[in-house]
């Protein structure tokens, strides 16, 4: 066993210096500017949960939780993600004064990751939840919200992909013979292995009708543009009205450009009864954010009201928004020993200038060169100035 | 059109890749001069190839630096990266078998298992409640039951002649290999026009 290092961070852990938390404050500024103003209310929840309650019902792999045990002997996590410690508030409380409720939040979640040991641990989400509708209308506030948010940062490009988990389990049980088969399909998906797809669809052995019906579905599914082109491989239901609906509602608010529909969307979790999306950006090799319908989660909670909504990953939000040139001034004032007053005064004026002032003792510098480097503008407050 | 950049294995796997591609229609210089390259630019199709080592292509993928890439089955189930598994071009086609030396049982407490493939090997054995003890190696596999260091070896078979001549039989078959065509999940939605339009030249080829 090598010993840590005095400098050393648990794996995964982040320090964030000057520049990535100005950007990351700017970022939540305008977002929660953007959110407040479409009506949702903000809210906070604690860093520690009970692994019982909200760590088994969310939705990350078990191995990614991060446990401790308390004085008591329960086991808790650090919060793995806010949708369902915020289902729990909304549950438990808001939901009894405000209905429909519409929530949202910029916390930090914990994850532990299994690979390559820099990756985030820790890290920043943005997202609302809106919970007690059960309609479309719901839905698509969602997808337009998520959309408006990442064009109001200023991304250009970027992608919605929309699915249903309904569609998806209608299409699937309908064209297997038994449970057992359909969830090895579902789970292939969750895994995006097309390939081990279309070979379990043929080991499987089916009538010739299914095994194409299902073959020719995972080569065209992915990537649809409207929703009539899936329409051949269910019959009429609920579900796929309500997509049609949905897509409605996308192109009456004129953002159709944005999505595209892929019905082998699936999660592992099951709590996602409904619409599930996924957010893609140029310049991160990961996805943004998701999001979707999750009335199963609130289930869990003992409520049938409904919920919906989506999540960014803020740190990759960060890395495809180019870098913002700040407009504000800093000013370093180096005085004399004999002249404090005299810079402390003249700090305050510019101040009210909204420059960014730094008052620092001359006899305090180490490298008086070096110090003024990173600085706009340096004035000096000596004896001579004044006598000048 | 959109630049697109594609991973790819150094060697043979290129060649017969490549290959593929001239066939599937994509205007490439049917000489490449790849000595020592690490990177190649075909202007006339705005197509990049960056050549990895096969274990390292999944890698390019998943961050997204390469938008697709060809890798092999055996280092996707090692790895397990996030990357959309699209396609199998039923190249340099083998499979995954534990083998050891002729008629030798494993031994009862802890059987050893060497192997380049941890993950996999580690799976297998889990799967089938066996409890063993997995040596990781780089190369020269064959060699471990040989001089005892192991009492089977979990590697790629493609014609059996490798064990044969260092007098291994094979045991039990694990699972099929082939060359996938991968995408990262980004990349498949930005680039979508681009990769569904490889996807479905390639298959054409593969069939």
């Amino acid at each position: 066993m090598t010993s840590i290092k005095m400098f050393e961070k648990p794996i995964g852990m982040r320090d964030t210096f000057p520049i990535t938390y100005e950007k990351m404050e700017a970022v939540q500024q305008a977002g929660r500017k953007f959110l407040k103003a479409r009506g949702f209310e903000f809210v906070k929840t604690p860093t520690l949960e009970y692994y019982d309650t909200v760590g088994k019902a969310s939705a990350i792999y078990d191995a990614s939780l991060f446990k401790l045990v308390d004085s008591q002997g329960n086991t808790l996590v650090l919060r793995p993600d806010m949708t369902t410690p915020i289902t729990r508030l909304a549950t438990s409380k808001l939901l009894k004064e405000k209905i429909p409720l519409r929530l949202a939040y910029f916390a930090n979640v914990f994850r532990a990751q299994q690979l390559e040991g820099g990756r985030p641990a820790e890290f920043e989400q943005a997202g609302i939840e809106i919970f007690g509708d059960k309609t479309v209308y719901a839905d698509a506030e969602v997808i337009i919200t998520a959309i408006e948010l990442v064009q109001n940062f200023g991304i250009k490009s970027f992608k919605v992909t929309i699915g249903h988990a309904g569609v998806l389990n209608c299409i699937l049980n309908d064209y297997t013979e038994n449970e057992i088969q359909a969830s090895q399909l579902k789970s292939l998906l969750v895994e995006r292995n097309y390939v081990g797809f279309e070979e379990a669809v043929i080991s499987f052995d089916l009538p010739k009708t299914k095994s194409d019906a299902l073959l020719q579905f995972i080569n065209e599914a992915a990537n649809i543009e409207t929703i009539e082109q899936i329409e051949k491989y269910v019959s009429k239901n609920d579900s796929l009205l309500y997509m049609r609906s949905l897509a409605d509602l996308i192109k009456q608010a004129n953002l159709s450009e944005y999505v595209a529909f892929d019905f082998t969307l699936s999660s592992h979790m099951n709590y996602y009864t409904g619409m599930l999306f996924e957010l893609f950006a140029e310049g991160s090799g990961f996805p943004l954010g998701n999001g979707g319908r999750y009335d199963g989660l609130l289930h869990r909670f003992g409520s049938d009201v409904g919920a919906t909504g989506f999540g960014i990953r803020v740190d990759r939000l960060l890395e495809v928004l180019s870098t913002t040139q700040s407009n504000e001034k800093t000013v370093a004032i180096i005085f004399e020993d004999s002249e404090f007053i005299k810079a402390l005064n003249l700090a305050n004026t510019l101040r009210t200038e909204g420059k960014l002032v730094t008052v620092q003792a001359r006899n305090g510098l180490v490298d008086e060169e070096a110090f003024v480097q990173v600085f706009d503008e340096v004035l000096y407050v000596s004896q001579e100035d004044q006598e000048q | 059109m959109t630049e697109l950049t594609i991973a790819m294995p150094k060697g043979r796997i290129f060649e017969e890749a490549y290959q593929m591609l001239i066939d599937a229609g994509f205007n490439l210089p049917e000489e490449v001069e790849m000595s020592r390259k690490l990177m190649i630019e075909i202007p006339e199709e705005k197509i990049r190839f960056i050549l990895a080592k096969p274990m390292d292509v999944p890698v390019y993928v998943e961050h997204g630096v390469a938008d697709i890439g060809i890798a092999g089955k055996d280092v996707l189930l090692e790895l397990k990266r996030n990357v959309h598994e699209l396609l199998d071009l039923k190249i340099s086609q083998c499979y995954i078998a534990s083998a050891g030396l002729p008629n030798t049982k494993m031994n009862e407490i802890a059987p050893r298992i060497a192997t380049k493939y941890p993950n996999i090997a580690m799976n297998y054995y889990k799967e089938i409640g066996e409890q063993v003890e997995i040596i990781e190696l780089n190369g020269s596999i064959e060699l471990a039951p040989m001089i005892g260091l192991a009492d089977r070896i979990v590697d790629i078979v493609s014609t059996g002649r490798t064990l044969k001549e260092n007098g291994l039989v094979e045991y039990e078959r694990i699972t099929d290999v082939s060359s996938r065509l991968i995408a990262n999940p980004v990349s498949y939605r930005m680039k979508s026009a681009r990769i569904q339009d490889i996807v479905t030249r390639l298959k054409k080829i593969v069939n």
